[in-house]
């Protein structure tokens, strides 16, 4: 029975990794969006050193909500359309590891580049050495989320305009947005971040059960 | 114990039936406007006219009597709105989806109340209509909230699937409500810590804070009587092709006339 729930796991993130694979812009538009966002705020205010390392926590984080949310519609639409998320709702197999699994390998293919794009900006902007740890693990925990949440905003707005799943989704990022840029602001100014660090991954001990199973009450809203 | 449970689910179900809720909350509901309006009105005229005025702020501080019960409605609402979120999931009982969709438009304007007189009151007391506190922050954050669930439904043709959406929503949202409840102490900046608690004694006078309790008490009244005529609209929006509405309205017709 465990091995069942885990073929079915590996068979939905393998087929999800190969779709994405095979069109590479899955993966490489978040990267080239995310620092582009990121190179419009030194054109954009100043190019001061000390200015940018002020400000970097918080460009970083943005990019990174924003980016993360490029894509999200994706995770369920198009198999939604073609009507594989139907066969995948009538199968005997648990709904909850089906999203679980979407919801990895949106992080996979868009968390991924966006902690590689970080650590690019986190070079031109700046930031201190010390706080590339701190902010790559803010980040891991964040972006994580987001696609949770993504996810779930997907999930609800199906069928209908792109835009509108932001619209929903941005609102309730701000928790993770604040959380993340005072890791990374409090790891610049010598400051102790652990706490911050555990909130975030408190919110994603829950969120991982709490928006699975609300995801797939969205999309069950569906198929009514 | 389990009968008396079952008892409760079964009145309860019964009474939330729309024809039925639409029936006694018609007797119910000038009651309820009488009580509301004169508790709300006891409470505004105490807190502006009888209460003392503040050493330090002067009369300045007597917008508290509408920005803090409207600010704990904003709060309280979306409270409200989970619980009945989580009635719609779990249940599928028709009529609490109605009632978060009832609840969102006067949580945002609970909330909005609270932005605005917020600063109205920050003006002459911080110097600044807006400072990017942690607890003006995430009282913005409720709004954008209230938006977000008001803007799915109104995007969703299908109401009753509408309903379970902003459910949904709405019990993601409650998570936020922790975290503004903590922010002031996690954040402490500019806007005071809460004065209410219920572990310790107020830190307000007496005389300042009896006519807040009242005022408090009657905005919940107002959302209450607010909530049920929302409702009734909804009830009857929704099932205006059944009917009991049409008898409802044909009755009323012949009594007119």
């Amino acid at each position: 029975m465990k091995s069942d729930i885990y073929n079915w796991f590996f068979l939905i993130l393998k087929r999800d990794l190969l779709i994405a694979f095979r069109r590479s812009s899955t993966y490489i538009t978040p990267l080239i969006f995310f620092l582009i966002v990121v190179s419009f705020f030194p054109l954009a205010l100043s190019p001061d050193q000390d200015f940018l390392r002020s400000l970097a926590p918080g460009v970083i984080w943005i990019a990174a909500l924003l980016s993360s949310l490029l894509a999200v519609e994706t995770i369920f639409s198009e198999d939604f359309k073609d009507g594989t998320l139907d066969e995948f709702f009538v199968t005997n197999e648990p709904s909850f590891v089906l999203v679980f699994a979407k919801v990895l390998c949106h992080w996979l293919i868009t968390g991924l580049p966006i902690l590689l794009a970080s650590a690019i900006s986190s070079i031109i902007l700046y930031l201190p050495a010390s706080s590339f740890l701190p902010m790559i693990c803010s980040l891991i925990l964040g972006t994580f989320f987001m696609s949770l949440l993504g996810a779930m905003g997907a999930a609800l707005s199906l069928g209908r305009s792109a835009i509108l799943s932001s619209i929903i989704v941005l609102p309730f990022s701000i928790p993770t947005l604040l959380m993340g840029t005072a890791v990374v602001s409090s790891a610049i100014n010598n400051q102790d971040y652990s706490g911050f660090l555990l909130i975030m991954g408190a919110m994603l001990a829950i969120g991982i059960p709490g928006l699975c199973l609300l995801t797939v009450e969205a999309i069950l809203l569906n198929y009514e | 114990m389990s009968r008396i449970w079952n008892f409760i689910k079964s009145w309860t179900v019964e009474m939330g039936s729309p024809p039925l809720f639409f029936q006694w909350s018609s007797k119910a509901l000038p009651w309820l406007a009488i009580i509301s309006i004169i508790v709300f009105s006891i409470g505004m005229v105490w807190g502006i006219f009888y209460s003392p005025t503040d050493y330090k702020q002067g009369d300045v501080y007597r917008i508290i009597y509408i920005h803090v019960p409207s600010a704990i409605l904003g709060q309280s609402i979306l409270m409200f709105m989970a619980i009945c979120g989580f009635i719609t999931v779990v249940w599928r009982v028709k009529i609490s989806g109605m009632l978060i969709k009832s609840a969102a438009s006067i949580g945002a304007s609970f909330t909005l109340i609270a932005l605005i007189t917020g600063s109205i009151w920050g003006k002459p007391t911080w110097g600044t209509w807006w400072v990017w506190d942690a607890r003006l922050t995430s009282t913005l954050i409720l709004f954008f909230i209230y938006t977000a669930i008001i803007g799915l439904h109104s995007s969703l043709d299908d109401k009753t699937k509408a309903d379970r959406a902003i459910s949904i929503l709405s019990l993601v949202g409650i998570a936020i409500i922790p975290i503004i409840k903590k922010s002031v102490d996690w954040w402490y900046t500019l806007h005071q810590p809460s004065t209410f608690t219920l572990s310790s004694a107020p830190s307000m006078a007496p005389d300042m804070y009896q006519p807040l309790l009242v005022c408090v008490l009657g905005f919940y009244l107002i959302f209450a009587f607010l909530l049920t005529m929302n409702l009734r609209a909804e009830i009857v929006f929704r099932e205006k092709n059944k009917t009991w509405v049409s008898k409802q309205y044909l009755n009323r017709q012949k009594n007119d006339k």
